[in-house]
């Protein structure tokens, strides 16, 4: 993005309704970089205008201070060099001789140790994307550019340390400065005309990389959730059918060290909540042995559902997606033949259909940096390691269901877990917000920001539903959010995860929730979307006129009379 | 108004969205309350950006006004 379309999309964004604000913290002048995020942002963010607030030049720990009194809970914080100690930036004379080392080694860790405390501060109440120093260091060493020094490396050490202690506090996003490096090259990051002049230290276009970067921390791409994989050539070399179950490799000994490198790509993902299936042309019972190898570096258990048989894979691919009840959007194909890939593309046009390349290794590796992107996210919940396992089993309930008569879910010994409490660091809520498409009243996406402002307010109500039976836990399946009008609940967001459907949770939730805050009446927030249809019909089932004018409700009295009996126990944690 | 002129007055418009295209050649910091400091180093870098220009720091100190940076964007262009 060019300064000039930032400014163009800024202008064209002017009078339509404002977002929360974001805080830029530095503590150099904001300028272009403060153009860049805002006009970044605004791109995520189609349809509104988002309200920029800075501090003041020169004082990096009085702006986060700043940033924490507002009322902004979106923050992007650069840091540089010349904020741990003046004497590394082009504005101070303070000296750079070898004598003054110690003092500056010193200078930088106290002031790092301070800006960790605000900053973690900071986080209890905002999302903050953190970038650390991304200018060259001024020429301070003893020796010729390429040879570091000691004195240097540690410099470079402290902020590594302070980074890393950053990235592990919840809300925090810190920005790589690897990929940084490789999206901004150093030697154009600095402008020393723009820093002398005007005390913008940093080139137009390192200012775009940069808030580029941050503006993905901050509003992150929803991340893809299953992947489809193929057997042969794929996820191990060779042809099944052909070879035997001993004849098929992945290690460097049989020159097929790619598919290693994919199975161990797989069990780090699936550890990370991403549902994997098989599709694959064979035989089902040859596919069981292969996938029981016990030297697969993948578990058998990581794969639901595997599914082997000579259809086409467009047809396996649309009962996997029809298992996992998710959208084809929101799956990756993975297979060797572009043949395959193409049929499948073709009958599945929103599938992410990706080729694996096994006799090309560079390929291969940039398919997993692909991957990476593809399924990438800022948080890894408990729930994620459950995913794959309630899928399965909620397959069985489905059977078992089938096959039962009568009250089958009073037989489960369900127990759901209404939690009221407002927790600005559990962000399990949010993630369902913002990745739930058909039990989703809205299908509104609630940047991180925004949620905790709204979880700030007085009148919020907002509640984390929980479930398990005796087919195991699902955990934190369902978030709602609202807020108090009289004695109206206006319900802003409200998600259940499809692992968690059919179980009657949706109506132990509108229950308590009636129950705990004491209203009369639900307000729902509305909209249908195309693919919101499992809440639209959870509404005609109760009696909620989702097609009236005005916001659809739902009254104390009239959820009464058509509540029927609730099959599981429930527990309700106040707020 | 010429071709540089146009490209000009779009830089205006992005740092000055409510000056209109005909009161843009009367413009300069005197006239112009909005015209700080800030916005004379974003005014400055998008005509640099657009022209592949490199403004040096005493150009920055001196390009006050539309008739000014006309002037020196058409001379270092060699359109003037």
């Amino acid at each position: 993005m060019t300064l000039n379309e930032a400014l163009r999309l800024i202008n064209s964004r002017e009078n339509r309704p404002q977002g929360a604000p974001v805080f830029l913290v530095c503590g150099f002048q904001p300028l272009h970089l403060l153009t860049f995020l805002q006009a970044h942002a605004l791109e995520r963010l189609p349809g509104e205008h988002i309200e920029m607030v800075t501090g003041l030049f020169g004082d990096l720990p009085g702006n986060i201070r700043k940033a924490a009194e507002s009322n902004a809970t979106t923050v992007a914080l650069v840091l540089e060099w010349d904020d741990l100690d003046p004497r590394l930036g082009l504005r101070s004379s303070g000296g750079w001789t070898n004598a003054a080392h110690r003092d500056i080694e010193t200078t930088c860790r106290e002031r790092l140790q301070y800006v960790a405390e605000l900053v973690e501060q900071l986080a209890a109440k905002a999302v903050i994307a953190l970038a650390g120093p991304s200018l060259p260091l001024a020429p301070l060493g003893h020796t010729v550019e390429l040879q570091a020094t000691s004195f240097e490396l540690g410099l470079q050490q402290e902020v590594g340390a302070f980074l890393q202690k950053m990235a592990g506090i919840p809300g925090i996003r810190v920005l790589d400065p690897s990929w940084l490096l490789s999206a901004s090259p150093r030697s154009s990051r600095v402008d020393p005309k723009m820093g002398l002049m005007a005390g913008f230290p940093y080139s137009a276009k390192h200012a775009d990389v940069l808030a580029g970067g941050l503006v993905e921390l901050l509003y992150p791409t929803a991340p893809k959730k299953g992947l489809i994989v193929d057997l042969d050539d794929t996820l191990w070399a060779g042809i099944i059918g052909e070879v035997g179950v001993d004849g098929v490799s992945w290690s460097l000994e049989h020159h097929s060290q790619v598919h290693a490198l994919l199975q161990q790509m797989l069990a780090l993902m699936a550890g990370n909540g991403v549902l994997l299936a098989i599709a694959s042309k064979n035989e089902p019972a040859i596919v069981e042995q292969g996938l029981s190898r016990r030297d697969l570096l993948v578990g058998r258990d990581a794969f639901f559902p595997v599914l082997a048989g000579w259809g086409p894979k467009s047809s396996t691919v649309d009962e996997i997606i029809r298992a996992w009840n998710i959208g084809a959007d929101s799956v990756v194909f993975l297979d060797d033949n572009p043949m395959e890939l193409s049929e499948v593309q073709s009958a599945h046009p929103a599938v992410t259909a990706l080729e694996f390349r096994p006799k090309d290794p560079a390929a291969v590796w940039d398919l997993l940096m692909r991957l990476r992107n593809l399924f990438g996210k800022p948080a890894v919940f408990a729930e994620d390691s459950l995913r794959t396992a309630s899928i399965r089993s909620g397959a069985e309930i489905q059977r078992a269901h089938s096959a039962a008569a009568g009250n089958f879910l009073e037989t489960l010994g369900g127990r759901v877990t209404i939690s009221y409490q407002k927790d600005p660091r559990d962000k399990r809520p949010l993630e369902l917000i913002n990745k739930t498409n058909q039990f989703n009243v809205n299908g509104i996406r609630v940047p991180e920001g925004d949620w905790l402002a709204r979880l700030q307010s007085e009148d919020a109500i907002a509640a984390t539903i929980s479930y398990e039976d005796r087919f195991g836990a699902l955990g934190k399946i369902a978030a709602l959010l609202g807020v108090r009008q009289g004695q109206d609940i206006r319900i802003t967001s409200w998600v259940m995860s499809c692992r968690a459907f059919s179980r009657k949770i949706e109506h132990h939730t509108l229950d308590s929730l009636f129950r705990v805050s004491g209203a009369t009446r639900l307000r729902f927030n509305f909209h249908a979307t195309d693919r919101n249809r499992p809440l639209q019909k959870f509404f005609e089932e109760i009696g909620v006129e989702s097609s009236a004018a005005g916001e659809p409700c739902l009254s104390l009295d009239h959820f009464s009379g058509v509540r029927n009996a609730l099959p599981h126990q429930i527990s309700e944690l106040s707020s | 108004m010429n071709d540089i002129q146009t490209r000009i007055s779009h830089c205006f418009a992005n740092v000055f969205p409510d000056v209109p295209l005909a009161e843009m050649p009367r413009t300069s910091v005197a006239s112009l309350a909005r015209w700080d400091s800030i916005a004379q180093v974003t005014l400055l870098s998008a005509i640099g950006e657009e022209f592949s220009l490199d403004i040096s720091l005493d150009d920055f100190e001196e390009l006050t006004s539309w008739a000014l940076i006309v002037d020196y964007v058409e001379s270092r262009t060699g359109n003037g």
